[in-house]
């Protein structure tokens, strides 16, 4: 009896020790690392937004001047700063990716959760997936986004509506080889509910999936809001990056100043970027194999 | 019943399926959203007399289910209803521009195989050299690529500053024959880079990934015991396995190039369905961007459908699973 008492203890000091020695393989891997200073660095800018460059607004003697010492990333056809619209546009498309991926996050894992467990239900579900991800995705977005009103609620409500199936496929198959392992089945010879065999066996072997699912799934929502921004689907009364984009292409600045349209371009790549290899370099180092060479 | 057409009734029965499913979508969509469809057509202060007259008019007031049947029924007479700001009924609107987004995502798809497939043998191949590391690199950089940023950077250098490509339209005017040709690759060539590239890398890093596992197989082993060369054993027996799970891995993105068309076309004024869309979403079109949502959905149904029918005459195992 004492074996069985004492197994959860093992498994949580080893569970410990197996996120230590991640983190430990994560360190010695300069692109991820890079990658997350990146990441944090643009967190950092995000939230002291005010405190790095004054809301841009309102119209500027300076009309489309090149980026100089006085005007870092130039200005636009209002004159407004560049650089100031960038560092507010950082705020917004990160916060819009957080709200967006956590509620795709919230509902593909449950999706994907219920369709491994009940078998029954899954049929339906994984229907369901299959067929969302054939659709081109991004028409359906324009179409919802059009008819609930260009709000920064809407884009992460339509952002979210339409990630989910994604997460749910890739929790849905590591669900499935879990569910199919001894230990699950001998949980519900034991008695276990149905809640706790989920909570206690399926949620933990799948956290690694969702970790990963959480970082790609943000970094898509940046590039859907941006895409929905630059159509002039996005909050007009908010900076994004895609918004400084969509008003470079609008004013006509895009073809006269470089300026306009590079610097949230990089902004969006950098952020991009530094999420998948993040995402690569967390699978690199959780997986022993890889870890060998 | 032979196999073969069980395996072609499946595929055309999940071809139906994903339309039906898309068609519902939408419908639940424009039905449950807040804000009925009248209100978004017309103003704010609109009489209760009048708006009662469009809601009779547009069939609003029956039951959920009339509007349902009402709304496939039409669907399937290829009627996707009139267009808002240009008085046309939007299957005309659509089927005009179509085939420019056709000719673009075709040839962009052809480009994504034409030079996906060298990249990512030759990453394979040399797995872990330097090569393979910036195929790598390019790859992940190629999917976190923002479509408007490409396409804004080509038509800048290439089209503003160096001259030597158009940088709005599908073709020029009052050019006629051969010429007329010549235009329409010319005015081809920015918009098809910029969507080629964004499906460019997800597509070599899978090819990459399924030829090296193909590689380690027996039978490449046998191959290579029986003293074929390295080419032979490369293009034709390792490529040939894993070309399938790529070309299906091509059939999912689909969708997404159709997603990556529409922020094209409205980067290069390129008059096909995604411009539309663009077009529509500035004039609260909704007809034209439900018409368009389904219309590009019913290609990327056809294109995956065509797809999966070749690879089952080529490959016996898909056609038996």
């Amino acid at each position: 009896m004492t074996a069985v008492v004492s197994a959860p203890a093992e498994a949580v000091a080893e569970e410990t020790t197996a996120a230590a020695e991640t983190w430990r393989h994560f360190r010695s891997n300069p692109l991820g690392i890079g990658a997350l200073v990146v990441m944090v660095g643009m967190a950092l800018i995000a939230v002291a937004a005010p405190w790095i460059a004054d809301y841009p607004k309102g119209f500027g003697t300076d009309v489309l001047v090149p980026p100089s010492s006085e005007h870092w990333f130039g200005t636009d056809t209002l004159g407004r700063e560049v650089f100031a619209e960038v560092v507010w546009g950082t705020r917004v498309s990160m916060v819009v990716a957080f709200f967006a991926s956590a509620l795709a996050i919230a509902i593909g894992v449950l999706v994907g959760i219920l369709g491994a467990y009940f078998r029954r239900l899954d049929g339906i579900l994984g229907m369901v997936v299959d067929l969302s991800l054939t659709l081109p995705v991004l028409p359906l977005m324009i179409l919802v986004a059009a008819l609930a009103g260009p709000s920064l609620k809407t884009i992460v409500l339509v952002i979210a509506l339409f990630s989910w199936p994604e997460v749910a496929r890739v929790v849905r198959s590591q669900a499935l080889t879990v569910s199919k392992l001894s230990f699950v089945e001998a949980a519900k010879v034991l008695g276990g509910t149905h809640r706790w065999i989920i909570r206690k066996h399926l949620l933990p072997a799948v956290t690694p999936v969702i970790t990963v699912s959480v970082v790609l799934t943000a970094s898509r929502a940046v590039l859907s809001e941006a895409g929905l921004s630059f159509l002039g689907l996005g909050d007009p009364d908010s900076w994004s990056w895609g918004r400084i984009l969509y008003e470079a292409q609008q004013s006509g600045a895009m073809a006269r100043a470089w300026w306009t349209t590079f610097f949230p371009s990089v902004a969006i790549l950098l952020l991009v970027v530094s999420a998948t290899l993040i995402a690569v370099a967390y699978n690199d180092a959780r997986n022993p194999r890889s870890r060998e060479d | 019943m032979p196999p073969i057409v069980a395996f072609v009734g499946r595929r055309f029965a999940r071809g139906g399926l994903t339309l039906w499913f898309a068609i519902t979508v939408t419908f639940l969509l424009l039905r449950l959203l807040p804000g009925d469809p009248v209100t978004a057509l017309a103003s704010t202060n609109m009489d209760e007399a009048t708006r009662q007259d469009l809601l009779d008019r547009y069939g609003l007031n029956d039951s959920f289910i009339t509007q349902y049947v009402k709304y496939f029924g039409q669907l399937l007479q290829g009627n996707l209803g009139i267009s808002f700001s240009q008085k046309q009924p939007v299957t005309e609107v659509l089927m005009a521009r179509l085939p420019w987004t056709l000719l673009l995502t075709g040839t962009a798809l052809l480009l994504t195989v034409a030079v996906g497939v060298p990249l990512g043998v030759l990453a394979a191949t040399r797995a872990k050299s330097f090569v393979d590391r910036a195929v790598q690199v390019g790859g992940v950089v190629g999917q976190s690529l923002f479509v408007p940023s490409v396409g804004i950077f080509l038509l800048y250098v290439f089209g503003l500053q160096l001259g030597w490509l158009p940088i709005g339209g599908a073709v020029d005017e009052n050019v006629y024959g051969m010429d007329w040709y010549a235009s329409v690759a010319a005015h081809l060539v920015l918009p098809c880079i910029s969507l080629t590239l964004i499906s460019l890398g997800s597509y070599v890093l899978t090819l990459r990934a399924t030829l090296i596992d193909s590689l380690g197989e027996d039978y490449c082993e046998l191959a290579r015991a029986k003293g074929l060369p390295q080419r032979t054993v490369v293009w034709k027996h390792a490529l040939r396995n894993a070309l399938l799970p790529t070309t299906t891995l091509l059939g999912l993105q689909l969708g997404f190039l159709v997603g990556g068309a529409v922020l094209t076309e409205t980067i290069f004024a390129y008059p096909g369905v995604g411009r539309a869309i663009y077009d529509s979403v500035n004039r609260l079109d909704f007809p034209v961007l439900q018409g368009a949502f389904i219309m590009l959905a019913g290609t990327v149904v056809l294109a995956n459908l065509a797809t999966d029918l070749a690879y089952g005459a080529l490959d016996p195992r898909v056609r038996e699973s």
